[in-house]
């Protein structure tokens, strides 16, 4: 893993220093206070609110403008990843430095999650604002940002690999959020299909479902399972990818 | 220090861009490599500076080869690749810090080797600038010091003076014959005399084939002086021309827009000499000479000779001797 941390700060740093990374989150926190915005309009005039359909649950698992900003905003945080470094000549550099090609993916892929964490950072705040209102169930909390950032994790695996296939940063983005999008609204099958194979597959891969999960505290294993393969296998063929340049 | 054993490259068609090349960098040397563009001389150092994988051949860096030890190998080695492609957004300090880093330098050291590298590469009074601000002399001389920063034994420079103007042309020059008292140098380029200031020996390449290795005195003989061109005073072009044409040295006399020039006989040994009585016999009759010049091979012309002469097998030979 020799040259894993110089890989990840450079990119953090082009990734804040540059303002990608500063519009993608402004973005994010504008649509993010909207929604929260509503749920509190609606909470606050509805009669009934039981314990496990609050706000928090809302917020994470049943709302559709919880994924939609991240059909976008993942391929935008890792579109740039390889396309520029190749469209620009840098990754000769950077390929030619006595460094493992994981060490750089990695490298990339983590820079690019923690950008992602630190986008969903400052909605931390919406459950200190609810906090004031009422009690919190802090499993659910830290259980619907485990789904976060396991959901996060797989779609910016998705875009990592994407970025890997062109040097176009455009062709990157679009090709990710095609994917992403295809998977979720494969997800969407589970509400669709009638019951059998199609719609068990659809219920396996649907984030909505898991998130609605996870927003009540229940944590699967088969979506664990599910995640972590949604992770390593882009991340894994990025890195042949990446090796295969050189016998280009 | 660098081997390069019957090394082909090609991009999946049938045609080699590389092709059955094999030389030797030992220890110390400055070598150049030349050809015209297009022969493949960035391909080749992309694969010794493993970027590209060969097709067929290998590549040893001072005894690692660079497919079973590639981090070995690329330790060694400080690779400018062709128009030194930077990070814009960084600084030139934070860059060369972020390479000496990803080069493994270790944190103590990394202030010291970057402000060495800096100050070799003359880039020290720029190193709070952005690097998209620089200009293309600056860019590349950075490129240059992201080479050097982690001092390693073995530099490969692609065109190091692709794009710069006649100072910085200069400046890079005498910067590489600086750096070859410390590093073994490889230095491509498809200038012909930029390889005389700059290298030792010279390793020449045209249309992905290698046609000729040697001392940079065999390459300055194949560049030396055919013929002369002159220039006389207005009218008196045509006396000049009878005068020059009964010279035992001249081959033939051409008669251009402004200026005649004359060929050597090619079993003539010494060009200066003959020069000399030319002038002679032009000034001692009274013909107004004006302008004298040697007509040097151009790389061109050299090139030409080179590639029929290797089929010839004849500078194959010359190229064994050189190697062994």
């Amino acid at each position: 893993m020799k040259g894993f941390f110089p890989v990840y700060k450079r990119e953090l740093f082009s990734l804040f220093v540059t303002p990608t990374a500063w519009a993608l989150i402004v973005v994010f926190l504008v649509i993010q206070g909207f929604h929260f915005y509503g749920l509190l309009l609606h909470f606050a005039t509805s009669v009934e609110v039981t314990v496990d359909r609050g706000p928090v649950q809302a917020f994470f698992g049943e709302s559709i403008i919880f994924y939609l900003p991240l059909v976008l905003l993942c391929p935008g945080i890792t579109m740039r990843l390889f396309a520029e470094e190749r469209r620009s000549g840098t990754i000769e550099s950077l390929m030619t430095a006595p460094v493992t090609t994981t060490a750089i993916v990695l490298g990339k892929y983590f820079a690019a999650l923690t950008t992602y964490a630190a986008m969903w950072a400052p909605t931390l705040l919406y459950v200190v604002v609810l906090r004031k209102s009422g009690a919190i169930d802090w499993q659910v909390v830290g259980t619907s940002y485990l789904g976060v950032m396991l959901i996060g994790g797989g779609y910016l695996a998705i875009g990592t690999l994407m970025s890997a296939m062109t040097q176009s940063q455009l062709v990157a983005i679009v090709l990710s959020a095609l994917i992403i999008l295809g998977l979720f609204v494969l997800g969407i099958g589970e509400f669709v299909f009638e019951p059998g194979i199609l719609r068990d597959v659809s219920a396996h891969v649907s984030v909505w479902g898991q998130m609605s999960e996870f927003a009540k505290g229940i944590v699967d294993l088969r979506r664990l399972v599910f995640d972590g393969s949604l992770i390593a296998v882009p991340l894994y063929i990025t890195v042949r990818a990446v090796d295969a340049w050189r016998w280009g | 220090m660098i081997q390069v054993e019957r090394l082909s490259k090609t991009y999946g068609g049938p045609r080699f861009a590389v092709r059955d090349i094999s030389f030797r960098v030992g220890r110390g040397e400055v070598v150049g490599f030349l050809g015209p563009n297009g022969a493949g001389k960035s391909t080749t150092l992309r694969i010794i500076a493993g970027f590209l994988g060969a097709t067929a051949g290998k590549v040893r860096i001072d005894g690692h080869d660079i497919l079973d030890e590639p981090l070995k190998a690329r330790e060694k080695i400080g690779y400018m690749p062709e128009a030194a492609p930077l990070y814009p957004e960084m600084r030139v300090s934070e860059y060369l810090t972020y390479r000496a880093e990803l080069k493994g330098v270790r944190r103590s050291d990394r202030k010291a080797f970057v402000a060495r590298a800096m100050e070799q590469a003359r880039v020290a009074d720029v190193q709070t600038k952005l690097i998209g601000q620089l200009s293309k002399g600056y860019r590349q001389r950075v490129g240059l010091a992201d080479a050097l920063v982690s001092r390693p034994p073995i530099l490969i420079l692609d065109e190091p003076t692709a794009g710069l103007d006649p100072n910085q042309i200069r400046d890079v020059r005498a910067l590489v014959r600086e750096l070859g008292r410390e590093h073994t140098i490889l230095v491509s380029t498809h200038i012909l005399p930029e390889v005389e200031a700059m290298c030792d020996r010279a390793v020449v390449i045209a249309k992905g084939t290698l046609v000729a290795q040697g001392a940079i005195e065999e390459l300055r003989e194949m560049r030396r002086s055919r013929g002369i061109r002159i220039r006389v005073a207005e009218g008196r072009s045509e006396r000049a021309a009878a005068l020059l044409r009964d010279l035992a040295a001249v081959e033939k006399v051409e008669a251009a827009a402004d200026a005649l020039h004359v060929s050597w006989k090619t079993t003539l040994d010494d060009v200066d000499a003959a020069a000399e009585r030319a002038a002679e016999a032009l000034v001692s009759a009274g013909i107004g000479l004006r302008e004298l010049a040697p007509v040097k091979a151009s790389l061109e012309e050299v090139f030409a000779e080179l590639t029929t002469a290797s089929e010839a097998n004849v500078v194959a030979d010359a190229a064994e001797g050189a190697a062994a």
